[in-house]
């Protein structure tokens, strides 16, 4: 009884906190929004007019990772004369190794280059005395005008979900401001991780940027929980808006949370899954986290905000 | 009443459980890969997938016996030996004096078929060049190229026709555990055979002008082997070829018309000049005393080179076998080029499984905690978890069904789908457990309505990646969706129903 009463006392103290404050919270999301643009936009304006870094699937080149025979390779020796190998040929180099963060042993070496596949394949065997085998590395190679073409068509795919979503969500709320806020949401969710995963200097494969659609669908599941709780059209739920929307948000930090349990252990539990793989998973985990931010701060601050105007209690 | 809801979801697992197949794995015997076309083993009836139990009464478990029995057989030309096969699908018996032209592979011990980033192996996106091909050239262009691949004799080959956003058409060849090489060659090379006398075409290659490719036997073979200049060996290889009667004659009427050849009196004055793909292969000198005769039989000739005399000897094989196939076959329509090719190694599709299966136990087991922190009571954790692996199984057994290759965008989207399926759940478990005074039909149809529109949202979302990129990351797509609408169709309103008898 005690407990119960103290929980009472907690929320209403948060209820008077969030009143007075819940214009302040929306400022920190939209300043991020900003900065984020900002940066993308300087990126765009210093990498030759390309929004994000690509990898060889999307800008065309090949990648070849090694994936066994690898323990004897100094990897600091092998970067430096591969590197000067093809400078002559007038090809830029760059290797990545995984290491298993338990361990510390060398997993892989992925080695991407704009060259064709078999200069760069003899490049690495001439250095290394030994054949490349499909038993012991793996081989990725796009044309150019593919990769390019790919990119071009991810992107519509892009703009055609984040379309279809908001359609989706004007048809479920049918009112302006909310339906837009949901969609502002859902936009940063996306903007955010892009220019975070571009100042880490990742470059995206095509299953990257799938994950990005991904996120279009997967961010916006605790909008509209929040959205639906918080204006509770036909009535059906007891209490006021705060306690609506913090009922939400137990609800909703519960989901995100769980969301990204899944996505984290492929980074820092299970090393070595493909690459392709650890990508979805890590810009997945990157919008989820600004998911958090955009939910409970600007769309919850957004929705109060509606509520008040509103009159909805 | 309301509880069928719960015994469809009890169907449906059954259903993907048949699906799966999982049984398999306690079957004993091999599946047969391939069978050689026009082989006596082809001919009697055996077949592609059918289980192999016992050769000549010797039982055969598993790949070891087979070989183990196999290796132990001596054919020879002159003395042929009574094969009897006992398969599956009935008993087959026949007289072989070499050996058994069929390969065989361990039962696979579930229906589901692993993609190559499992299974290893290499896929290539092909596009003719220069040129955009309709819907029907497209097609046929897939039937010539199976058909090179298959009389090459590669196996488990998929090839399909794709066409991404921008009304594109590509070929996408996947091929489990071969070597790109291989399948490189066989693509670069339009394979456009010519033989000509002067400037005169007289046949090309393919089945309209040769029927008939001599490949094993007396008249096919590695003729001999010699050092080479520079180091190396190298050896030569001929085979016959039969022409069509419309060939040789035209071949007659071209010869016809030449005159003895002034510096070789025993041959004519122009050669038969071989051609491939515009290269000059060979040239045969044409006897004097073929002018004018209709001769269907030709001899072909060419080499291959190694550091040693096995080496040189492979090459040469291998070199047969391509011009063979190409002969056979006739030109591809097209001069194709590979755009993207992508290989990996069997190696890391194993250790990729392993990780995924390390990977599933601990989000599982994550999962589980949180959810039992959060609502302290273990029945509700254990119908969540129960919930999500109904989602996985019956999305792997659907994949089954479709005969799906299941890759890592393909399993990412069904951790994805699951990932949303939890999320759902706990969107019930709250609504239901709300202080209002509403009933627990009215609070589940709250929750649905929130449900229903996160589905749609991620449906609009994964929609437009069925086309982009060639299709390359459909997998994706397809099987959040399965997940997704498994999850909206099947298991929420089951969960639902679990819920309430929990409560209840």
């Amino acid at each position: 009884m005690e407990q119960k009463i103290s929980v009472q006392e907690q929320q209403t103290t948060k209820k008077n906190w969030f009143d007075k404050n819940y214009k302040l919270l929306m400022i920190l999301p939209i300043l991020l929004t900003i900065l984020a643009l900002v940066y993308l936009g300087f990126f765009y304006s210093s990498h030759n007019h390309e929004i994000i870094l690509k990898d060889v699937s999307l800008s065309g080149g090949t990648m070849i990772t090694l994936t066994a025979d690898i323990s004897s390779i100094n990897f600091e020796e092998f970067k430096a004369e591969l590197e000067e190998k093809t400078l002559l040929r007038g090809f830029d180099v760059s290797l990545r190794k995984l290491t298993d963060i338990g361990t510390g042993k060398m997993l892989s070496i992925s080695i991407e280059s704009q060259s064709g596949s078999e200069e760069l394949k003899a490049d690495i065997e001439s250095i290394l005395g030994f054949a490349l085998t499909k038993e012991n590395s793996s081989l990725e190679f796009s044309e150019s005008s593919l990769g390019k073409n790919f990119f071009n068509q991810l992107m519509w795919a892009l703009l055609i979900a984040f379309i279809l979503m908001s359609m989706v969500i004007f048809i479920m709320f049918r009112t302006f401001i909310p339906s837009m806020a949901v969609i502002f949401s859902a936009f940063s969710d996306i903007i955010v991780p892009l220019a975070i995963v571009d100042l880490f200097g990742i470059k995206l494969s095509a299953a990257g940027i799938a994950a990005f659609l991904m996120l279009v669908g997967y961010s916006v599941d605790t909008d509209i929980l929040l959205t639906t709780r918080a204006l509770d059209p036909k009535k059906t739920r007891e209490g006021n808006v705060n306690q609506r929307i913090f009922g939400a948000f137990k609800t909703g930090i519960l989901m995100t949370s769980t969301a990204i349990l899944a996505v984290l252990p492929a980074f820092f539990i299970v090393t070595g899954l493909p690459d392709s793989f650890r990508q979805i998973f890590l810009i997945l985990a990157l919008g989820l986290f600004a998911d958090i931010i955009y939910t409970w701060m600007a769309n919850t601050g957004i929705i109060k905000w509606y509520c008040e105007k509103k009159g909805i209690q | 009443m309301t509880s069928y809801k719960i015994w469809i979801l009890a169907a449906v697992l059954v259903f993907a459980f048949i699906s799966i197949a999982p049984w398999s794995a306690f079957k004993s015997g091999v599946m047969i890969q391939s069978v050689e076309k026009n082989s006596t083993e082809f001919e009697k009836g055996l077949r592609a997938g059918m289980i192999i139990n016992e050769i000549n009464s010797n039982k055969i478990a598993n790949l070891n016996d087979f070989s183990a029995y196999v290796s132990k057989l001596t054919f020879n030309e002159t003395e042929s030996m009574k094969i009897s096969i006992k398969t599956g699908s009935g008993d087959f018996t026949f007289i072989k004096n070499s050996p058994l032209s069929i390969t065989v592979e361990s039962i696979p011990s579930t229906k589901l078929k692993t993609g190559l980033d499992l299974s290893g192996g290499a896929r290539a996106l092909i596009k003719p060049a220069n040129i955009s091909l309709d819907d029907s050239q497209i097609s046929d262009l897939v039937a010539i190229t199976t058909e090179r691949f298959n009389v090459y004799g590669l196996k488990d080959i998929s090839i399909r026709p794709v066409k991404d956003l921008g009304g594109e058409n590509y070929l996408l060849i996947e091929i489990a555990g071969a070597t790109p090489s291989d399948m490189e060659d066989l693509i670069s090379n339009q394979g456009k055979f010519e033989g000509k006398i002067g400037n005169i075409t007289v046949f090309n290659g393919g089945k309209n002008d040769i029927p008939h490719v001599e490949r094993s036997g007396q008249q096919a073979g590695i003729t001999g082997c010699y050092a080479n200049q520079g180091g190396g060996q190298y050896c030569t290889f001929t085979f016959g070829i039969t022409l069509s009667e419309e060939a040789a004659t035209r071949q007659a009427d071209v010869t016809g018309n030449l005159s003895i050849s002034a510096e070789n009196p025993e041959y004519l004055s122009e050669k038969l000049d071989l051609y491939l793909d515009d290269s000059l292969m060979d040239s045969l000198s044409i006897s004097k005393d073929l002018k004018g005769r209709v001769t269907t039989q030709i001899s072909i000739q060419g080499s291959g080179s190694g550091n040693d005399k096995t080496a040189a000897i492979k090459d040469a094989e291998v070199n047969m076998k391509k011009l063979q196939t190409i002969l056979i076959t006739g030109s591809l329509p097209y001069k194709l080029e590979i755009v993207k090719l992508d290989t990996i190694s069997p190696v890391l599709g194993k250790e990729f499984l392993n990780n995924l299966l390390k990977l599933g136990l601990i989000v599982f087991g994550l999962i589980s905690l949180i959810l039992f922190i959060r609502y302290r009571k273990i029945k509700i954790t254990l119908a969540v978890i129960l919930t999500m692996f109904s989602e996985m199984f019956i999305t792997l057994g659907i994949a089954a069904l479709i005969k799906w290759n299941l890759d890592a965008p393909s399993i990412a989207g069904i951790i994805a789908g699951m990932g949303t399926g939890v999320n759902d759940q706990i969107v019930i478990i709250d609504e239901s457990e709300s202080k209002k005074s509403s009933t627990l039909k009215q609070k589940i149809k709250n929750a649905f309505f929130i449900i229903i529109g996160a589905f749609f949202t991620i449906f609009a979302a994964m929609l437009p990646l069925f086309w982009a990129g060639a299709g390359l990351l459909r997998g994706f797509a397809l099987t959040t969706l399965i997940c997704v609408t498994t999850g909206i169709v099947i298991t929420r309103p089951a969960f639902a129903e679990i819920l309430r008898k929990i409560k209840e």
